[in-house]
């Protein structure tokens, strides 16, 4: 059903959001539509599917990777509640999730800076009498203008922690940040100035929660998604080389470029491996960071040279842009600079 | 369910792996540095461990043979060499596949190894020419030609040749012989002098007028033989991946003792260089076993893998070739010494892209499937 979906209504869409810079209300209600994100704000349902989860993200990521973010990132944010939420968030924030419309939340990890690493984290709350002061700036987070919700990561007594911030809160200032890929998304920083947040803000309450697990899981629907387009750019340059002929021979008559195919081949299938693996272990509840990591790592690597290559196998067309390689090849570099921000 | 646990079953058999791949670890340097010695069928350490690479074909509570018969290889070649020789050879496999119920129950105990390759037919099967050509009058095979790079030569039992034949009525084709050890007109050379892998038998074998009686024909077509090579590329693959282990672990050993701690939680812009270029290449690791996974679980669902075996074959080689010499390029100066195991990993790791189908002859093999093409569309 999602690859019916990807290539009939998703695929044939992709390129008029990227030059318009948004999705069309009709291809949000199709992805909503797969059921995928509502899953999880589902209770009664099967608690944990990130393999199932992770393979839909690569599915939809073979269509179009900002569709797929579109769809990982409110996932993300259910996934986080779901985990660590106490009873009280979840029973306030999964039923608005439910609805047959489609919603966007996400998790804030990244900061604008180059300096930024998901382990030296600038955002920062402080305790008050009533919850916690919120401040510091997040981005690129995606469809910022249109979540409800982000659940942003920051240190709270050096220890990170995650709050979730109404979008419509006082203080909290949106600023759209255009880029190299993942166009329709509608890039943005989110700055907090002194933002005051209820105590029942911080998710898991008294317990607080497992950064790092949301992390990986951040990490592991990445890598979905880098995989999912590598396989689109893989599958677009498989027919085009099979039929342009150069000096007699078709493109893909020559070792040089048949060989590249090959391992294209390759590394998206050990990518869709990696993910697997790490998903797995998340599913199961287990600690997942060195997988996530590898995984995470691998794909960055893999995705980057994939696309390149795609861009050169098609020659000057792969450079116009009514090619969707051109699209793909911003697109996965800005996948690889993204962490955080989606889930399995 | 997508599951990548192994059972306590197989997490013990592959811990009696690796304990024992400890030990052979330091016979491998010594074969290393005496590669004119034949190792012997058995350490005595043998005694004390069990046969790891029999049991792993019949443990119960598995999660499957094949997985771990792959993943008890690594732990073999993790040690740079078994405490135990194996007594198969391809050669067994061709019998196996291909012979008679007589021809099987003949040589069914020997050490057969695999004789393809040849000075000017190494990747390229169909330029063999040694050739085998049939007496009339004593109703014998003539075999002449010469054989190179075959391993387990000097200490297997017999070798599976291929040949081109001329038969009594003039048809012609690709064929296999099987030759006893000592056959008049055999002969096997002295151990060939090679980068790594020293403690393997490898030798060159010369056929002159070497008579082969009618019954060690083993008359298997060339497609049906040269298919035993699915089941081995996987295997290769992750043997290769045990040398490129037995390289990453010593590595991180030493970063360790210095005080440089591998953080997975962080992201690539925190680490230092030397951090970052690790975790790439245990990612480059992980990719690749899991490839070699995945051709030998669908091998298990009964599902023979094609592709998923050339795919395992060149990632398995391609990664023990960055790794190895990605871990001498962190660890500097002192990894370019005789610093063991890394300076054997180094050698030894370079030979899996290279033998039993080099990478390009898998990438082939990959592109002609994905593009649909035939032998002669991409060649």
């Amino acid at each position: 059903m999602l690859q019916d979906l990807a290539a009939k209504a998703l695929r044939p869409a992709a390129r008029v959001a990227d030059e318009s810079e948004a999705i069309s209300p009709r291809t949000l209600a199709e992805l909503w539509a797969t059921g995928v994100i509502q899953a999880r704000a589902d209770e009664d349902a099967p608690a944990r599917t990130c393999v199932t989860n992770a393979i839909a993200l690569e599915e939809l990521a073979f269509a179009d990777a900002s569709f797929a973010i579109a769809a990982a990132a409110p996932l993300g944010f259910l996934s986080a509640i779901a985990a660590h939420g106490s009873a009280a968030q979840k029973k306030k924030l999964l039923p608005l999730f439910a609805d047959d419309d489609y919603r966007s939340a996400s998790v804030a990890i990244a900061e604008p800076d180059f300096a930024f690493d998901v382990s030296a984290i600038r955002t920062s709350a402080v305790k008050t009498r009533n919850g916690y002061r919120l401040n510091g700036v997040k981005g690129p987070v995606p469809l910022a203008e249109k979540s409800s919700h982000f659940l942003v990561i920051a240190n709270l007594d050096d220890k990170r922690e995650a709050f979730i911030v109404d979008r419509n809160i006082a203080g909290v200032i949106i600023e759209r940040k255009r880029g190299i890929g993942l166009r329709a998304l509608q890039m943005a920083n989110v700055s907090f100035k002194d933002v005051e947040l209820a105590g029942d803000a911080l998710l898991g309450e008294a317990a607080g929660c497992d950064v790092q697990q949301i992390v990986d899981s951040a990490r592991v629907a990445l890598a979905a998604i880098m995989s999912g387009t590598s396989r689109a750019v893989m599958e677009f340059a498989i027919p085009y080389t099979k039929e342009r002929v150069v000096h007699g021979a078709a493109l893909a008559q020559k070792q040089v470029i048949a060989f590249r195919l090959a391992d294209m081949r390759i590394e998206t299938d050990a990518m869709r491996w990696m993910v697997w693996k790490a998903a797995s272990i998340l599913e199961k509840g287990k600690v997942a960071t060195r997988e996530a990591q590898l995984a995470y790592t691998y794909a960055v690597e893999q995705a980057m040279w994939i696309a390149d290559e795609g861009v050169q196998m098609l020659g000057g067309h792969g450079y116009l842009r009514d090619n969707p390689v051109e699209m793909w090849y911003r697109d996965i570099r800005t996948l690889s600079v993204l962490e955080g921000a989606v889930g399995v | 369910m997508v599951d990548f646990e192994l059972t306590p079953t197989d997490e013990k058999l592959l811990d009696s792996a690796h304990q024992q791949a400890l030990i052979a670890r330091g016979y491998a340097d010594y074969y290393d540095k005496h590669e004119d010695e034949l190792p012997p069928r058995e350490f005595p350490e043998a005694a004390k461990f069990p046969d790891v690479v029999t049991l792993a074909a019949e443990v119960p509570h598995s999660s499957g043979p094949r997985i771990l018969h792959a993943l008890v290889m690594s732990e073999v070649e993790y040690g740079g060499m078994g405490l135990r020789r194996s007594k198969w050879g391809l050669g067994n496999t061709v019998l196996e596949t291909v012979a008679t119920p007589e021809q099987i129950e003949k040589w069914k105990n020997y050490t057969i190894a695999i004789a393809i390759t040849e000075p000017g037919a190494g990747s390229d099967p169909a330029n063999i020419r040694t050739t085998a050509t049939f007496d009339r009058e004593t109703g014998e095979w003539v075999l002449n030609g010469e054989k190179i790079f075959i391993s387990q030569a000097a200490s297997a039992d017999a070798a599976m040749v291929f040949a081109r034949f001329v038969a009594p009525d003039g048809s012609r084709g690709m064929t296999t012989f099987l030759v006893e050890r000592g056959t008049p007109g055999f002969t096997v050379g002295p151990q060939l002098k090679k980068l790594g892998i020293r403690s393997h038998d490898t030798c060159n074998l010369l056929f002159e007028n070497c008579r082969i009686p009618e019954f060690n024909h083993i008359k298997g077509d060339f497609k049906s033989t040269m298919s035993v090579f699915n089941d081995s590329r996987p295997m290769v693959a992750a043997t290769a991946l045990g040398v490129a282990r037995a390289a990453l672990d010593f590595t991180r050993e030493k970063l360790t003792e210095r005080g440089i701690n591998l953080d997975y939680r962080a992201g690539s812009r925190s680490r230092s260089a030397i951090v970052d270029k690790f975790i790439r290449l245990e990612a480059a690791h992980e990719a690749a076993m899991l490839t070699v996974m995945r051709s030998k679980w669908l091998e298990q669902q009964n599902h023979p893998p094609k592709v998923e075996a050339s795919i395992a074959k060149a990632a398995g080689g391609k990664a023990a070739r960055r790794i190895t010499q990605g871990c001498i390029e962190i660890l500097g100066p002192e990894a370019v010494a005789e610093c063991y195991p890394l300076d054997r990993c180094f050698r030894d790791g370079r030979i899996f892209d290279i033998y039993e189908g080099a990478g390009e002859i898998q990438r082939l093999i990959i592109a002609r499937v994905i593009l649909g093409y035939t032998n002669r569309d991409l060649r």
